[in-house]
């Protein structure tokens, strides 16, 4: 049986708490600090390669920093936020009072905050060097911080099966009544998606990383070139997961910009099921591309090519979204808030990302861009002018409901323009550093790289200090902004028909649901009354 | 508030949807993730097997593991019969099944620890060849989880003593069941794979 | 669809397709094209830059459009109208990146198949990537080089392996890449078009030194080319050049030999400070114990476990003897 402590004090954030609402903002609350080091991380870096030579870190240090910086943004930041918010907002976006494992869902979030000092811990015994993918022998050979990151890995990947099981589940069996599949709302749809890549590929690289971790700490051959161990093997354990996980970070981004787009466009959503079902296209996809990541690696070359058909063909699905979305602002009466400008700028930044994936689809040209700055500056357009961007438009879309008070409008948007400016300043200029010759994960350079370098050095300082508006906005609103209305965006989807924020349970009765989510401008939207009715018995 | 505290899926008339229980589905969810784990390890194992040959393999003793196959299967027999007694509302019956499984359960790691061993005595070790690193990694992983069942079917038998179960509430020892034949079923594949496959 | 919508659509499109083409033809991104494969490469990257830009101002300009367009107007409270959805319109927007994508997809596989053709009797030659340097091999003379050479227009077939870990050689200019994997050998084919000295890199993780293991590719005449195997292979037994042939510079300053490395310790002047160094050993034996024993004894502020394991297999006893000698007699 569920228990709750008494609501309205700040220290059940810091207890074992079952109720999804206290583990979503445990969720989003630890990630962002962990975004923070990474990004502190990720400042340290710039500054080393602000200019040639190596003055500021040595080379060992540096691969740590890079390493963790990868590391943490992935694992500690984009996914756990993600989770965060599919904690928060699926209950209360299908009419359910909980998730269906509570228990489970707090145990899922209570292996983060361990996960994630062991793998700082790393700094300490020798630091993680590899980078984020760890690839063998070099990862075997390194130091010892090397094993615990892959041991905080492993739990960051059991903590989000476990998320991936109780979210899937809970949509299956707790929507209320009349919430069909058909009526579910986008983001729901996206973090189906995402836990049912999570719950195929996550175990894989479990897998490989106990390999790896018996290696290192048992002494066994698996990866032991002389024995007959093959590094191209943990090369597909690890891209199995890992293209995959590009999905996992985007597709529920892609539901959160699914979910901003009709409320303040006020018009439905374009294309609710082709936008449905191209989120479950991505996923069933994503399987079958990982090895476009090894092309210029030894893999047997006859078999490169159905994996840059593959790679090529989800530039469809891809692209089908991003003209719904289009159709669904046009003719709109768009209001440009805080959340919509974020929601737009993914857009716009995350269609760089997509256009260059082509170019590194096409085995010819990936060639030559792939392990260099292209690649850096097409992640970073993918995940950050993509997932980050949607994580902010979430946060100021969702804060007035989770705080129950109003973020300050205009410091909102200075955030968006210094983040907007900060990332494009910051990534561009890579894409040309990569296509000269520059390679990735160096902690030096050859001088003629100098002024790309310089240009991303202060995009990324721009990028940092965008943080600060928005840290000063979030602080300073939640403790002390105006009281929210419980549905301030006259937003049709569930979690706006409870108050602000919901209480303990969610739903006084269960709704019953009676209208798509994104009825907008149809008669019974007009009466501005939620699309909910008591539950009978 | 009226309503009582309950689990919260059992709130709904629609948590019954697709007139599966969610702690099945869990179940079934948690299995296809272990499902993936294990495809991993065996891809590891077989892609070796392919580029190496593995010619430590003909050490295997194919007869005596055949009988712990016998005896891993048995169990997923005696957990079915645990399953329709206590359906039957016969809970000593039960526990007496239950019982036979964690005895055969643990006869089986029994007979692995003595394969490892004897195999250990060969001069095949964990660490010695890229054989030993993947074969006791993933039967070892197996045994592990074979462990993790018997452990839990002894805190099913529990609960079950303590009348936890009855004709119409039995989900714990169904799901329990659910891992078991998963945990047989992947000996099975393992069996044929690195046993009877050449 | 009304006549001005569809001249509009007309002219948008018209000049959508023209910046196209205007930035594939203009753009200059790419180093230069030193092999026959960087031509077609380099095709291909102009095609795909001029589809994407067509797309990006599509998309851009469209989201641009709506923005100053449908923006709400100050006190128009209604709700847009309420459109689910237009299938043909759907439809359409599927068709349509698929046949570009299958279009970019068959093109692509054209240039592979072409740029992996080595053609009739290419040259050989092996490349091996360790930490942090690589080394060449002409198997034809049974010759160990530092430095690679290439005539130029002639088809080469590089043979890359590595000792240690995973690394990767690239030649921006040839617009090729393979990695170094250890354990098994990958190809890679280029023609090399144009006469110069183009830059190599490792563009795989390799460890402390991956941004140093850096190196050049000479392309020169048949003439040049020949003369230069020709003086390596009396040059094959020069311990300042086994220094480099075996890697050493890559860590290692020694001025005799031009090498700049701060991986390991700097050896100008070596035999002052070799003898004495470990317990009761005289300053030769010393010196050939860190070259086959590197991590016996590590000199003070340097990492051990960097250093290549395997120079008692890679030098013949004559080779090793010259190169501690050539060692302690560095100034």
């Amino acid at each position: 049986m569920t228990t709750y402590p008494a609501t309205g004090t700040w220290r059940r954030y810091f207890s074992w708490n079952t109720d999804h609402k206290v583990i979503g903002i445990q969720y989003i609350v630890t990630s962002f600090v962990f975004f923070i080091l990474a990004g502190m991380l990720a400042m340290l870096m710039r500054a080393e390669l602000r200019a040639p030579g190596s003055d500021l870190l040595n080379a060992e240090t540096y691969n740590q920093v890079m390493t963790n910086h990868g590391s943490l943004m992935i694992f500690l930041w984009i996914l756990p936020v993600v989770a965060g918010f599919g904690n928060y907002l699926i209950p209360l976006m299908i009419g359910a009072r909980d998730m269906a494992f509570p228990r489970l869902n707090a145990l899922s979030y209570w292996l983060i905050p361990p996960a994630g000092l062991i793998m700082l811990a790393s700094f300490f015994v020798g630091g993680a060097e590899a980078g984020w993918t760890a690839y063998v022998p070099l990862s075997i050979g390194g130091p010892p911080g090397q094993t615990l990151w892959a041991v905080s890995v492993m739990i960051l990947g059991i903590s989000a099966i476990m998320g991936a099981i109780n979210f899937v589940t809970t949509v299956i069996t707790m929507r209320a009544p009349g919430m069909t599949f058909g009526r579910l709302p986008l983001f729901v749809w996206g973090m189906m998606a995402t836990s049912l890549l999570v719950l195929s590929a996550t175990p894989v690289l479990t897998a490989g990383l106990v390999l790896v971790a018996l290696d290192r700490v048992v002494g066994t051959q698996f990866f032991t070139v002389a024995s007959g161990g093959d590094p191209i093997l943990w090369q597909n354990l690890f891209w199995f997961y890992s293209h995959p996980a590009v999905y996992i970070m985007i597709l529920p981004a892609m539901g959160i910009v699914s979910e901003i787009f009709p409320v303040f466009a006020r018009k439905p959503i374009f294309g609710y099921r082709m936008i449905a079902l191209s989120s479950m296209a991505i996923a069933v996809l994503g399987l079958t591309v990982w090895a476009h990541h090894m092309f210029a690696s030894g893999m047997d070359p006859r078999l490169r090519v159905p994996y840059m058909v593959s790679s090529m063909v989800i530039a469809v699905p891809t692209g089908i979204k991003i003209f719904s979305w289009l159709a669904t602002i046009w003719y709109g009466k768009l209001r440009l808030t805080t959340p919509m400008l974020f929601a737009l700028g993914f857009i716009s930044m995350f269609l760089i990302g997509g256009l260059t994936g082509i170019f590194l689809a096409a085995i010819p040209v990936d060639l030559h861009v792939t392990d260099t700055y292209f690649v850096v500056a097409h992640l970073h357009f993918v995940l950050f002018g993509g997932s980050v961007s949607a994580v902010y438009a979430g946060l100021y879309y969702w804060f007035p409901k989770i705080t129950g008070r109003m973020y300050d409008e205009k410091t909102g948007r200075v955030h968006f323009v210094a983040n907007f400016v900060g990332t494009n300043l910051a990534y561009l200029p890579m894409f040309a550093a990569g296509l000269m010759g520059m390679p990735r994960r160096v902690a030096d350079y050859d001088p003629s790289f100098t002024s790309y370098n310089q240009m991303a050095t202060l995009g990324g300082l721009i990028l940092a200090l965008s943080t600060l508006p928005f840290l000063y906005n979030a602080i300073v609103s939640w403790a002390r902004g105006p009281k929210a209305a419980a549905n301030p965006w006259s937003a049709l989807t569930l979690e706006w028909q409870t108050s602000s924020p919901p209480p303990t349970e969610n739903f006084a009765e269960i709704p019953v649901v009676t209208t798509d989510p994104y009825a907008y401008g149809e008669e019974s939207s007009l009466t501005a009354e939620p699309a909910a009715a008591p539950a009978a018995g | 508030m009226s309503q009582q505290a309950m689990t919260h899926a059992e709130d709904y008339s629609a948590g019954l949807a697709l007139g599966v229980d969610h702690r099945k589905i869990g179940m079934w969810l948690f299995i296809a993730s272990e499902v993936m784990f294990f495809g991993g390890l065996i891809a590891t194992y077989l892609h070796y097997k392919y580029t190496l040959g593995f010619p430590e393999a003909s050490r295997l003793n194919i007869v005596a593991v055949g009988v712990n196959t016998t005896i891993l299967l048995t169990s997923s027999l005696a957990v079915v019969m645990a399953l329709s007694s206590i359906r039957a509302g016969r809970s000593g019956r039960m526990s007496v099944f239950l019982l036979l499984t964690i005895l055969l359960g643990a006869t089986f790691l029994t007979g692995q620890a003595l394969e490892f061993s004897h195999l250990y005595g060969e001069g095949v070790t964990l660490t010695g060849s890229v054989f030993g690193s993947s074969f006791f990694t993933l039967t070892g992983f197996h045994g592990l989880h074979v462990l993790a069942g018997v452990v839990w079917a002894i805190v099913v038998l529990v609960r079950g003593l303590r009348r936890a179960f009855s004709a119409e509430r039995n989900m714990g020892v169904e799901v329990f069941g659910l891992y078991w034949h998963f945990v047989d079923i992947v000996w099975i594949m393992l069996f044929t794979l690195i046993y009877l496959i050449p | 669809m009304k006549e001005r919508t569809l001249f509009l659509s007309a002219i948008v499109a018209i000049v959508l397709v023209a910046l196209g083409f205007l930035v594939a033809s203009q753009a200059n991104l790419m180093p230069p094209e030193a092999s026959t494969r960087a031509v077609e490469v380099d095709q291909l990257f102009r095609v795909l830059l001029g589809v994407s830009t067509v797309i990006f101002f599509l998309v851009e300009g469209a989201l641009v459009f709506a923005v100053l367009r449908f923006r709400k107007r100050a006190g128009d409270d209604r709700d847009g109208p309420p459109i689910h959805g237009n299938t043909s319109l759907e439809i359409l927007w599927t068709l349509i990146p698929t046949a570009i994508v299958v279009v970019i997809g068959v093109y692509s596989f054209q240039v592979l198949m072409s740029i992996e053709n080595p053609g009739r009797s290419p040259r050989i030659v092996e490349i091996i990537g360790r930490q942090f340097a690589w080394s060449f091999r002409y198997p034809d003379q049974d010759l160990a080089t530092s430095e690679l050479h290439l005539p130029v227009g002639q088809s080469v077939v590089f043979q890359i392996t590595s000792e240690d870990v995973i690394h990767s050689f690239w030649v921006p200019a040839f617009r090729g890449k393979r990695d170094a994997t250890p354990g098994q050998v990958s190809e890679m084919t280029i023609t090399p078009r144009e006469i110069g000295v183009f830059p190599i890199r490792c563009a795989e993780l390799c460890g402390a030194g991956h941004s140093i293991m850096t190196s050049q590719v000479v392309v020169e005449s048949q003439d040049a080319f020949d003369g230069w195997l020709a003086q390596q292979q009396a040059l094959a037994n020069d311990p300042g050049q086994l220094f480099l042939t075996m890697g050493c510079g890559g860590c290692h300053i020694l001025a005799a030999a031009g090498s700049t490395g701060t991986v390991g310790p700097p050896l100008d002047g070596l035999a002052a400070r070799a003898g004495g160094r470990a317990p009761s050993e005289d300053a030769a034996p010393y010196v050939e114990e860190s070259i086959l024993e590197p991590d016996s004894f590590v000199a003070p502020g340097f990492q051990p476990g960097l250093m290549p394991k395997n120079f008692g297999q890679r030098l013949t006893p004559e080779q090793l003897q010259a190169l501690v000698a050539f060692l302690l007699a560095q100034p």
